[in-house]
């Protein structure tokens, strides 16, 4: 089913990424997300970043749907269909959130008092919501050092005592999450991964999403450390958008 | 009393149970292949494979409503040449691989075909419901001498056996049931077209426009194409369209499918449909007081 609402507010949060705000009154779980439809342009999965209600969507532009979609003004109506997807499991105790880029969208609902971050991306400006943190609570990487750490997420992480940590919680790039998978192999944790993957259907018929059997978007996106350590096509192995196979170039 | 109720044959292919994955569902990689044979399928049919490299539509390309399921995918997929790697995966499960191709013409649909079987494949699906490059808009299975052309030659040059799947947007399927009489067996049906509008965008809701219908609701159609064939023709036939529940399975059996495929049912009850009505199955039987599944093919055909 196709549901339908309409834009409230939107705001900058830096020079290519923008939130909106929409009234949807259901229960949406932390890590969950949506399908959004441009009409007549095209279809992209998008993390649901704040979930109350209004619930908010952050875009980053980097094709022609996610463009369409920043433009979007209050009054438009927004197209889509969800929530799909499981959701991160919430542990008591101390928590770390290890987000890359736009993967801070979807790691978005477990901020909170005393939750600790791991903020990583290419520039300052890819830094989503680090300032939403604690002060003393926050650890910042850039690839070009413009802001924190100058190196990656697994960089800024060997700089943490993750062994304080009940908790802790990851999403990004591929790549970048292989790297701290086998860092955080490293302790004891609870630790649960939000996968990315190409979704075309959302629903679990079409495959694209599919890593070692499982579908990301009816079976993940979120999976814990043990399940992902053992797959044979984590961090090294993807299909393309056609379903050719691509070996990652480590 | 039958050790092995369940058992069926499609094509000199033993399947464990009939039930087998539809073509174009779950299927795109090996290891969700061999997944799905390990939860239970009997065999699983790759989703459909051309010469070359497609990226098919942007999505949306599925839409879900109520009691039935519109596709418009494009024939994604990563050209034969790549799609040695999932076959080879799928096949770590040790159960029959069909690989399902498309092509052009005669000539396409044999390159791709030698390709598949050189992968290991136990049989090949023609799908024969793609665009007809000549008679434009129609699609290549509703031109029955094209059918034949294409079932005769694959079926000269391959030692595998080769399945027709029928398109049931078509006049006379029973004509083009003959046209590709020379086919181990038939896949009958692949989806209805149709197509989703939504009001509030008044635009088709599909990135192509126009679909295909597949899910519950076609279900009373594909039993009546399954029974209209077997009865005019008495092939062989695997029966696909709407199968939810082990009764659905029957109904094909009993109107002439020697084994099933199942598509759309994984969007509402996972992989795990194929052990869960492979279960309801042998009670069923033992309820309808039959030993072994073969007994009751066609039985509803006169
Ligand atoms: C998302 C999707 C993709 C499909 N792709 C193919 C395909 O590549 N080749 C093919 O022969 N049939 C394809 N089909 C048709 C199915 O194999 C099957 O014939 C049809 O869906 C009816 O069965 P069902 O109601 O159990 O899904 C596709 C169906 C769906 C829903
Ligand atoms: S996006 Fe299609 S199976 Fe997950």
């Amino acid at each position: 089913m196709m549901l339908n609402s309409t834009v409230l507010s939107t705001s900058r949060l830096s020079p290519n990424v923008k939130k909106l705000d929409f009234e949807w009154n259901v229960d949406v779980e932390p890590g969950q997300f949506i399908m959004i439809w441009s009409p007549g342009i095209g279809e992209i999965p998008m993390s649901v970043s704040h979930l109350g209600n209004p619930k908010s969507i952050t875009v980053k532009s980097y094709g022609i749907v996610s463009s369409r979609i920043m433009e979007l003004a209050p009054g438009e109506m927004i197209y889509f269909r969800g929530p799909f997807g499981n959701s991160f499991d919430i542990r008591k105790g101390k928590k770390l959130l290890i987000g890359g880029g736009s993967g801070m969208a979807s790691l978005h609902p477990l901020i909170g008092p005393g939750v600790h971050g791991l903020v990583a991306g290419r520039t300052s400006s890819d830094l989503l919501f680090s300032e939403e943190f604690e002060k003393d609570k926050v650890t910042l990487a850039t690839d070009d050092g413009s802001v924190g750490i100058r190196g990656t997420a697994v960089d800024a992480l060997r700089t943490i005592d993750v062994d304080q940590f009940d908790s802790v919680y990851v999403c990004g790039p591929e790549l970048m999450m292989y790297g701290v998978m086998k860092e955080l192999g490293k302790y004891s944790a609870f630790v649960q991964f939000s996968l990315e993957r190409n979704m075309k259907c959302g629903i679990g018929v079409c495959d694209s999403c599919s890593i070692d059997g499982f579908q990301l978007c009816t079976q993940g996106p979120v999976f814990e450390m043990e399940t992902v350590k053992n797959m044979r096509e984590f961090g090294k192995e993807r299909l393309n958008i056609s379903g050719r196979r691509i070996k990652y170039n480590l | 009393m039958n050790s092995t109720p369940l058992r069926t044959e499609i094509g000199g292919i033993t399947l464990e149970n009939p039930l087998m994955l539809a073509s174009g569902i779950l299927d795109e990689n090996g290891y969700t292949m061999a997944r799905i044979l390990r939860e239970g399928a009997a065999a699983v049919v790759t989703k459909s494979i051309g010469l070359d490299e497609r990226t098919g539509y942007m999505p949306p390309v599925v839409f879900p409503g109520d009691g039935y399921l519109l596709n418009a995918i494009g024939l994604t997929n990563p050209g034969i040449d790549s799609f040695g790697d999932e076959i080879r995966v799928a096949k770590e499960a040790g159960k029959p691989v069909i690989g399902s191709i498309f092509g052009k013409d005669a000539e396409e649909f044999l390159r791709v075909a030698l390709k598949m079987e050189s992968y290991g494949v136990a049989g090949i699906e023609l799908n024969l419901s793609c665009p007809h490059v000549k008679g434009f808009g129609s699609e290549i299975g509703s031109d029955p001498a094209l059918v034949e052309e294409i079932v005769g030659e694959l079926k000269r040059k391959l030692k595998v056996p080769v399945f027709a799947k029928l398109s049931p947007n078509v006049t006379d399927i029973v004509a083009i049931a003959k046209a590709a009489s020379a086919s181990d067996g038939l896949v009958l049906i692949n989806t209805v077209r149709g197509i989703a509008i939504d009001i509030f965008a008044r635009k088709p809701v599909l990135t192509n426009g126009y679909g295909g219908l597949s899910g519950r609701a076609i279900k009373p159609i594909g039993v009546r194409l399954v029974h209209e064939v077997k009865k005019e023709t008495g092939h062989a036939i695997i029966g696909v369209g709407g199968i939810y529940t082990a009764s659905d399975v029957m109904e094909y059996i009993m109107a002439g499918a020697d084994a099933v495929q199942l598509g759309t049912v994984l969007m509402d009850r996972g992989k795990s449909v194929f052990r869960e009505i492979a279960a309801e199955l042998g009670t069923l039987l033992e309820k309808l007081g039959e030993g072994s599944i073969r007994n009751l093919v066609g039985v509803a055909v006169s």
